[in-house]
């Protein structure tokens, strides 16, 4: 506090700066030819409930609880009709009793248990001051006043590893998601709650909402054209059918049998990226956290179905 | 919650397994696939940043190419490529002849060459969808080098042969 007033000028500055930057920017833009694939509308205060848009496979009324899962469990192994269930029926416990997502969780824990009573800060830098974490996870993410950022539950981590125990958790890495997959653990079957009533949140929900439409990559694929009805969600993309983006945040970090490890959502995104040829980001870029602010938003409402598996 | 997605869906995750076996088993990893078959990390193309040069590169603009002199395709080679997920890709989304596990997103081809559309035509659009539709999925195999000119020409061949 007592060297706020110095800091005022210098945040001035920077202001200016952003100012400046943005201007140039948007100059810049003017002559750079962007294509876009066509918008839908999306009603941020829906939460998941937006599932139920025609424009996304309206499957919402398959998956959005246990008795619409068990109703349609007939679908599993059906190509024609198991992307209706949007995967749901592989969360949690559903899908076996002990499948590998509980192995991660236990290296999660305990690595967190080592570390919490090494060094009890990094439990309260998790908790933002509270030393019971159950339950915080479902708000993520979210907008960090004190450090003027929006976090992640994997940039939590990184953070409070970095503030509280000197260690590189860096994003990505299997000790970040170990411990971002057993924070997130302990909100299971909290109902996700993005904060859309906040300025910043929503400010980087349109941010990642328009990148959610842009087309990249050596094929000229957005996230749309495969996750809206318009373009191939639903349909037969080789042996995979891509499914509706609703709902989608609650089950990551998950473990993937594919890959035989833990994947956070940033860097299924990395994957998704690579897949449609296009330069894959690093977690935690400031372009990702956009992106996952709007996935966890179409996730509102949905409870955290972490350990999962996909 | 237990019951209802209990022991009776053990064999769900192995089914996942053989599926994931089954792709990881297809060539052509996507860092290994790009222009000419070198390894690339894709830079050079549009990507989502807001802070790496990549987020600045512009989209290709649609474009109409003409075809030029006559075809001179391999049917039997384009055949192959139209079939090769590191190279034309075009199962994934079309039914085509030699198709395993096509894709249902655009029009069967199996009989393309019943449907008396030029090679021309044919080659423009490969080239680029998008002069006719600027909505399209596919991608722009010709302006976007996803495949060659001899390519193309290939893969144009084996349409036409498709009766």
């Amino acid at each position: 506090m007592t060297g706020n007033h110095r800091l005022i000028p210098l945040r001035a500055l920077a202001l200016a700066a952003l100012y400046a930057v943005a201007a140039n920017a948007q100059a810049a833009d003017a002559d750079v030819y962007r294509e876009t694939y066509p918008r839908v509308a999306i009603d941020p205060a829906k939460g998941v409930a937006g599932a139920d848009a025609a424009d996304f496979g309206a499957t919402l009324q398959y998956w959005q609880d246990e008795k619409s899962l068990e109703q349609n469990s007939q679908w599993i192994g059906d190509l024609e009709h198991e992307w209706k269930l949007n995967w749901k029926f592989l969360d949690l416990d559903r899908s076996d009793d002990m499948h590998p997502g509980y192995l991660a969780l236990e290296k999660g824990e305990k690595l967190f248990k080592f570390w919490a009573k090494r060094e009890p800060s990094f439990r309260t830098c998790l908790g933002e001051g509270k030393t019971d974490l159950k339950g915080l996870a479902a708000s993520y993410p979210k907008y960090d006043p004190k450090l003027k950022k929006i976090m992640t539950v994997e940039s939590r981590v990184e953070h409070c590893a970095q503030t509280a125990l000197w260690e590189n958790f860096k994003q990505g890495s299997p000790a970040n998601n170990q411990i971002s997959l057993y924070f997130k653990s302990l909100s299971a079957y909290t109902p996700i709650k993005v904060d859309t009533g906040s300025a910043e949140i929503m400010a980087s929900y349109q941010r990642g909402e328009k990148l959610f439409y842009a087309k990249v990559g050596q094929y000229n694929f957005s996230c749309a054209s495969c996750h809206t009805s318009s373009g191939l969600l639903g349909q037969r993309f080789r042996g995979q059918v891509p499914t509706s983006p609703f709902g989608d945040a609650a089950h990551f970090p998950t473990y993937r049998t594919g890959l035989g490890d833990i994947e956070s959502l940033q860097q299924r995104f990395m994957r998704c990226n690579m897949q449609a040829r296009t330069k894959a980001l690093p977690p935690g870029d400031p372009a990702y956290t956009d992106l996952e602010v709007f996935y966890t938003v179409l996730s509102n409402d949905y409870p955290v179905s972490v350990p999962s598996v996909r | 919650m237990r019951s209802i997605f209990g022991k009776g869906l053990a064999v769900v995750p192995l089914l996942l397994v053989a599926a994931l076996a089954g792709c990881a088993a297809q060539p052509g990893k996507p860092t290994q696939a790009a222009g000419a078959g070198k390894a690339s990390d894709f830079s050079e193309w549009p990507c989502l940043s807001i802070t790496l040069p990549c987020g600045k590169i512009p989209n290709r603009k649609p474009v109409k190419q003409a075809l030029a002199g006559a075809l001179n395709g391999d049917a039997a080679r384009g055949k192959v490529l139209a079939n090769e997920r590191s190279k034309g890709n075009c199962v994934a989304c079309h039914q085509i002849q030699g198709a395993e596990q096509p894709g249902s997103k655009g029009p069967d081809l199996t009989t393309y060459g019943t449907w008396g559309r030029s090679d021309e035509e044919t080659y423009a659009l490969v080239y680029d969808m998008r002069w006719r539709n600027p909505d399209t999925v596919m991608p722009p195999a010709g302006i976007n080098q996803v495949l060659n000119d001899q390519e193309l020409r290939d893969v144009i061949a084996f349409l036409q042969s498709s009766k």
